[in-house]
């Protein structure tokens, strides 16, 4: 387990898996390494009110214009085709990259999730920091143990009708961890600005 | 630890075209409206980030929000310079001193920005954008800060669309050393926005 990291700036995930009984089992606290293509694409497109080509999570460039859908990550729940999201993927992370490697997929059947609605904070400045975070709980309700999770990322909406959508960022984490029936697992990014 | 990495660069010229000073490196400057617009797009809730009159001015969603594409002669939006050296603070709504667009004295005339497409090169992906602004006041200026300016939507009363646009400061860096700019020269002032996995 990796606790108690200083973070100065950037990006941040903590990972907590819990029992059925809420038990914390596992936290794991560690900067990102993981903006990717995507995100920095979008933020042109809006920057520079302009279409660019970004490819989406199925690997497809598509023409994105700018509208305020893009970069949305509040997904509700069950939706997974943007916020955060968990799979087995163990490959490095690399700037190209468009998409979680395996990402577990949403239900209660083997291998997949519950995927609960996305929560933020506001906005907060403490001293020269601002900062806020964006959550997800997803519980395992498959009738057994899912192990092997391994990464972490956050699909962004980059355009609405028809639904297109991008990965935002990506880690893998350091060690797999496993998620008891019943239990469930919290992704937590924390996007800080810092002076 | 990999981040969002802010650079800038600037470059004086003589009224000839000579470069006379140059200065790059990391900014440290995305202030609290940045944040705050990022958190709007991903999220999507109520914010009143502060626009640049320092007013808390409610975001309301609209396709322009982020917008820096200011124009020639327009310096309410895109990167803008200014004269104050105050250090940066992340709750910084404006320029400290910010300079005016025109051609009388203390004034400097703002051409368009531009901007370069994002560009991938393993392991990093960035695009920037740039403005010139010249000098043409008749006397010498010094510019010790610079920035970035970006639109910011708000929607009043009970009419649908009906908008009003401010701006916000994402962006404020004071320079390491003043630049002094002189009467017919001109600054460049470049931004690059890199991300690195």
């Amino acid at each position: 387990m990796i606790e108690g990291m200083k973070l100065t700036e950037g990006l941040s995930y903590e990972v907590m898996v819990r029992d059925r009984h809420g038990k914390v089992l596992e936290r794991i606290v560690a900067p990102s390494q993981s903006y990717v293509n995507a995100w920095n694409q979008c933020l042109y497109v809006l920057n520079r009110h302009s279409s660019f080509t970004i490819i989406d999570t199925g690997g497809t460039g598509r023409s994105i214009s700018y509208s305020s859908s893009v970069l949305r990550a509040n997904a509700g729940a069950g939706e997974i085709g943007y916020g955060i999201r968990v799979g087995k993927g163990t490959t490095p992370v690399t700037i190209n990259d468009y998409a979680m490697e395996n990402p577990c997929g949403e239900g209660a059947g083997p291998e997949q999730f519950l995927h609960q609605a996305m929560a933020a904070s506001s906005p907060a400045v403490a001293g020269p920091d601002c900062s806020f975070w964006l959550r997800r709980v997803m519980v395992n309700n498959s009738g057994s143990t899912i192990s092997g999770i391994r990464e972490i990322g956050c699909y962004v909406m980059m355009k609405y009708s028809p639904a297109y959508y991008g990965l935002g960022y990506r880690d893998v984490l350091p060690d797999p961890v496993s998620i008891p029936d019943g239990g469930s697992i919290t992704v937590t990014y924390t996007l800080k600005v810092t002076i | 630890m990999k981040l969002p990495e802010l650079w800038y660069s600037v470059v004086v010229r003589d009224h000839d075209g000579k470069v006379i000073s140059r200065e790059r490196r990391r900014a440290h400057s995305f202030l609290k409206q940045w944040n705050e617009f990022i958190w709007y797009f991903h999220f999507g809730g109520t914010i009143y980030p502060k626009i640049t009159n320092g007013s808390p001015t409610k975001l309301d969603s609209h396709d322009n929000n982020f917008l820096m594409t200011g124009g020639e002669g327009d310096a309410s939006l895109g990167i803008v310079i200014g004269t104050d050296d105050t250090p940066v603070a992340v709750d910084d709504y404006a320029m400290g001193t910010q300079i005016a667009e025109g051609y009388g004295a203390g004034q400097m005339h703002h051409l368009a920005n531009t901007f370069g497409a994002p560009v991938v090169s393993p392991p990093s992906c960035g695009y920037s954008i740039s403005r010139i602004i010249v000098n043409n006041s008749g006397g010498l200026i010094t510019v010790r800060e610079s920035g970035i300016y970006h639109q910011h939507s708000y929607r009043y009363g009970p009419v649908a669309y009906q908008f009003y646009f401010y701006y916000s400061c994402g962006v404020r860096d004071v320079f390491a050393t003043p630049q002094d700019v002189p009467d017919g020269g001109s600054i460049t002032v470049n931004y690059t926005l890199q991300v690195t996995a």
